[in-house]
């Protein structure tokens, strides 16, 4: 697999992970990827989860 | 994950916290109506790297009393309507070519914004379908080619072309490029009308 390249301004340096990752996630298992991935997806589940004190309790 | 045919995709990764309120979701809607998931989700799904506040579904249309049942259907199994809690709204604002979001009780993100398939595009989106096949059950997205075109040729925000690059090369050897530039052509005659 390909190293990253830094990229040259942040637009580019997030493309280049973006094509990065995708390599990744194309050869390699999905369990390997995924839990890599959860992390990211669940810890903003957790996040949502300890601000339902922001959500009014009544609506019409 | 491996195509198992050319509309069947079997995805082995472990299951985050999204998928399974996905899943729970679509198993309410799949009772009341033909669905297919579009746009972000999609991509987080096939393993982009990033997080979202909404997954979008279109819907086939419904009646008032259909979405009455859908709606009761929801409230039943823990989710709300973050637009109104009157289905009178509800089916308004769908019927209005609008789309609702529902999430869990007590929570606003992540939710799903549904939408009736009205124009063209969102029709043919729901019979261009792949259907996934994980580890807690099957759910229905829309195809690749189509996932690619939309988010690089319609929605083109950072956000969206970084998706559809990263669909792009996840299935490199899999994207009929062809099909693309049909999705592309449909597009920009959308856009005109």
């Amino acid at each position: 697999m390909k190293k990253l390249k830094p990229g040259k301004n942040n637009r580019e340096e997030r493309m280049n992970f973006v094509e990065y990752w995708a390599d990744y996630v194309r050869t390699h298992p999905d369990e390997e990827w995924s839990r890599q991935q959860n992390l990211l997806i669940d810890s903003q589940i957790t996040t949502a989860r300890n601000t339902d004190y922001l959500i009014p309790k009544k609506r019409k | 994950m491996e195509f198992v045919s050319r509309k069947v995709i079997q995805l082995d990764k472990l299951i985050s916290e999204l998928d399974r309120l996905v899943f729970k979701f679509v198993k309410v809607l799949e009772k009341h109506a033909d669905y297919v998931i579009v746009s972000g989700y999609v991509s987080i799904l096939f393993g982009r790297a990033r997080a979202t506040e909404g997954v979008d579904i279109l819907i086939e249309e419904l009646s008032e009393a259909e979405v009455n049942v859908f709606y009761e259907d929801l409230t039943n199994n823990g989710f709300w309507c973050l637009n109104s809690g009157d289905v009178k709204d509800i089916y308004s604002y769908l019927e209005d070519g609008l789309a609702v979001r529902f999430a869990v009780k007590g929570s606003s993100i992540p939710n799903f914004e549904v939408k009736f398939a009205r124009k063209r595009l969102s029709v043919e989106a729901l019979k261009d379908v792949l259907t996934v096949v994980t580890r807690i059950g099957k759910i229905r997205v829309s195809s690749i080619e189509r996932q690619i075109a939309f988010k690089r040729y319609y929605l083109k925000s950072d956000k969206d072309l970084e998706d559809a690059e990263h669909i792009e090369r996840v299935f490199k050897g899999h994207v009929d490029k062809e099909k693309i530039n049909k999705y592309r052509e449909l597009i920009s005659r959308d856009e005109k009308t």
